[in-house]
């Protein structure tokens, strides 16, 4: 999977509009008033300058009118419905200049929306900057971390003690698992260190830690290993000096830590990350560090946005590790292949259910 | 999304049908008139919940849900949330509304797009579990409201069985239905997980006279005496609850559905004679065995009809004038890898203002005798009660039994 899809602050501002979601995010914009009216929107024509704008929408005795929306073109950009005689209701947007349609009832006529002034920028953000930092340092952290674990796992493979490497195998493989997503980032590097068997093309050599979690699970050996533990040190050390040179956007934070949850889904519920050391929670718990260091970083700017998201995250980040309490020993877990089919649901609904709301974050915490 | 609305719009203004939708709103649908029919939307406000006595759609997408969280509020919260979903989609429209922003998923996941409301209903009911200890609704269950007892012929997959919560989505698109699902589990995240689900392919009822009789897997017309829309004398004797019971529940119903496996293998090997004396209709004409036509009263005197046969010991006449409202659909599940052979049967969904006193009944004595029962296993069980309908935009289902004074 390709992750980190990249979502420049660049790419943000140049968004036409981007919705705040709802009135949460009301924050220090310009307020507009509209009534509905048998007559359609009042005022039918509306000049306003560009920036957050919230519209505060009352609806005093018209059974016509029952909406507002911001149209462009067919596109709805924004809108707040079901607002019944006496009834009102708002909602925010990120005006950029232009002429838009208002609409608030198929039987009324519509209205026009003038913006005016210069396009709007995403403003700097101190907390957006220090998660970005904060992140860059667990990522630089981790993969030092995942070259010291990596070097005494593979120094265990070249002297062919098969036992001890197996006992270090874990402590290597939590580092690379909590950065995947950055690995991921990085082209070939990903499928160097952590490819599946099945994931290997014919006439490509399979290489990394699966390949040697083969050996010496299946065959009990480390026989012709040491090239493959060579290389994968190599592969480390490229990684670690590719993460030196990265640079974050604080969605890709967010979306680093979906995309973490959707590996966990995908090939450790499953039981083939790990399908010969049955260590696939290690993996688990693994992604799921990583992710929860993303949401931990972002959560102050999360807070300002949306404080009930970031509760609502917190809490299924508690329900995930509920879920994985029963199969902890320690600093490991039990073998994954001793979980049943019913225990893997529930640890498997268990992370959607985390992974929905975070995947709200990235766009969340960037949107002006 | 939005642009699919609008082309509605203008369509339905066109081609003169526009359903009373919610909110002011009026949906219509594209411009031929088979899809104009198949496109309109059913109005999701009501006395009764859209989807029992609305004629029987094409298809199916049924949802059983356990709530995962034990605070009431949240439960209450996601009836408020799915009822509103329900409404909109109901009315071809996305599941939340919002303006499109690239940065974050979509809010409807998007695959209804362009294909109109094509009739969908979306009922939604409560199973007996929901009222155990933990949301504080054990003193408002109802009596009939408890899990169906064992049956005569059970083979119960409790996996299959049961749950707290019930969706029942159908259209005549079956993309439709399985969207109106979809995104109502999608918001249900965290909150209520799928326990299990069902999908029909083609309707086996007749509800509205306005129909004709389908045909079930059997070969056989299903459904000819079912009760219909258009008898509301008999709809309230039989399907909506009364002042018997709770007030939350008034207009309401209660919903049994049976997972019917059909042994379609063994029944391919009987001969038509065996098959028109085990239904007790002939297979070409539907009629009751004895007589011509399909709509020639059963005479269960006459002879004609076995003492086994399904139509007789199903009769009301047999059953103290016990009467259910039939809503299922046939299913298939693709291949019984266990034994080789075809999955499929009829997912039976039946709505009733008793349970215990119809569906139980009938079932004791179906299960019991029916010469049926040599073709079919009941595979899975469960009983929901279904509140009864929202009447404006502010309304939710359910909400009479979560803001009753405790």
């Amino acid at each position: 999977m390709r992750l980190l899809a990249l979502v420049t602050a660049a790419v943000a501002a140049a968004l036409l509009l981007a919705s705040c979601g709802g009135s949460d995010d009301a924050k220090g914009g310009k307020k507009v008033s509209i009534a509905l009216t048998n007559n359609g929107c009042a005022p039918a024509k509306l000049s306003t300058p560009a920036g957050p704008t919230t519209f505060e929408i009352t609806n005093k005795g018209s059974d016509k009118a029952t909406e507002f929306e911001v149209q462009k073109g067919s596109e709805i950009l924004g809108e707040k419905e079901n607002i019944t005689e006496g009834l009102s209701g708002s909602f925010s947007l990120n005006l950029q200049p232009g002429r838009y349609t208002t609409f608030c009832g198929l039987a009324t006529p519509k209205g026009v929306l003038v913006v005016t002034g210069k396009a709007q920028r995403a403003q700097a953000n101190p907390k957006l900057d220090a998660a970005v930092r904060g992140y860059d340092r667990y990522v630089r952290d981790q993969v030092v971390a995942l070259r010291t674990a990596t070097k005494a796992f593979t120094d265990a493979v070249r002297a062919g003690d098969v036992e001890q490497a197996k006992q270090l195998y874990a402590a290597a493989r939590v580092r690379y698992e909590r950065i995947e997503p950055v690995a991921e980032s990085f082209g070939g590097l990903d499928p160097a260190i952590d490819a599946r068997i099945n994931d290997v093309e014919k006439g490509q050599e399979w290489t990394g830690f699966h390949r040697v979690e083969q050996a010496l699970w299946t065959k009990g050996s480390t026989k012709g290993m040491t090239p493959i533990a060579d290389k994968l040190d190599e592969d480390v050390g490229l990684l670690e000096t590719k993460v030196d040179a990265a640079g974050y956007q604080p969605a890709q934070l967010a979306n680093g830590a979906v995309e973490l949850l959707n590996e966990v889904s995908k090939s450790k519920i499953t039981g083939e990350e790990e399908r010969y050391s049955h260590l696939d929670l290690v993996d688990f718990q693994a992604n799921v560090d990583g992710a929860k260091q993303a949401f931990v970083l972002l959560r102050p700017a999360l807070n300002r946005r949306n404080p009930t998201l970031a509760r609502t995250v917190a809490s299924r980040f508690d329900g995930v590790d509920a879920a994985l309490a029963p199969y902890r020993r320690g600093v490991t877990f039990v073998d994954y292949s001793t979980v049943d089919p019913a225990q893997r649901r529930k640890l498997s609904q268990a992370v959607d259910a985390l992974a929905e709301p975070l995947s709200q974050v990235g766009g969340t915490i960037v949107a002006s | 999304m939005a642009l699919t609305r609008r082309a509605l719009l203008g369509a339905g203004a066109a081609s003169g049908i526009a359903a009373a939708g919610i909110a002011g709103y009026e949906i219509g649908s594209s411009s031929s008139d088979e899809e104009a029919v198949a496109g309109t939307a059913v109005p999701f406000t009501g006395r009764h919940q859209a989807g029992i006595a609305t004629p029987a759609q094409d298809r199916l997408h049924f949802a059983a849900f356990d709530v995962v969280v034990d605070d009431r509020r949240s439960v209450r919260e996601l009836l408020r949330e799915w009822t509103a979903a329900a409404a909109r989609m109901t009315a071809g429209r996305p599941a939340e509304p919002s303006a499109p922003n690239a940065l974050l998923p979509p809010t409807d996941t998007g695959e209804a797009m362009g294909l109109g409301p094509s009739q969908l209903t979306v009922t939604i009911g409560l199973g007996p579990s929901l009222f155990d200890h933990r949301f504080g609704l054990a003193s408002a269950r109802p009596a009939p409201l408890q899990p169906l007892p064992p049956l005569p012929g059970d083979e119960l997959d409790p996996e299959r069985s049961g749950g707290d919560l019930c969706v029942q989505a159908c259209a005549n698109d079956p993309q439709v239905a399985f969207h109106a699902v979809r995104n109502l589990t999608r918001i249900g995240r965290g909150t209520v997980v799928m326990r299990w689900s069902q999908l029909g392919f083609g309707r086996t009822s007749t509800t509205s006279r306005s129909q004709s009789t389908p045909r079930n897997l059997m070969g056989f017309k299903d459904g000819t005496n079912n009760l219909k829309a258009e008898d509301v004398a008999a709809l309230s004797r039989h399907v909506w609850v009364g002042s018997d019971g709770p007030a939350w529940l008034r207009d309401g119903s209660y919903v049994v559905t049976r997972r019917i496996r059909m042994l379609i293998e063994a029944w391919d090997r009987a001969s038509l004679q065996d098959q028109q004396e085990t239904i007790g209709r002939t297979k070409t004409a539907g009629a009751p065995m004895g007589e011509r036509h399909e709509h020639d009263p059963v005479n269960l005197r006459s002879g004609a009809i076995p003492a086994d046969a399904h139509i007789r010991l199903a009769a009301p006449d047999t059953n103290g004038g016990v009467r259910i409202l039939r809503r299922g659909y046939s299913f298939t599940d693709g291949f019984d890898d266990e034994l080789g052979q075809l999955d499929a049967g009829l997912i039976f969904i039946a709505y009733q203002r008793d349970p215990q006193r119809q569906f139980v009944e009938l079932q004791r004595r179906l299960g019991a005798n029916d010469a049926l029962n040599e073709y079919i296993k009941h595979t899975s069980s469960a009983v929901f009660a279904v509140p009864p309908g929202v009447r404006s935009g502010t309304d939710w289902l359910g909400r009479g039994l979560f803001e009753a004074p405790t």
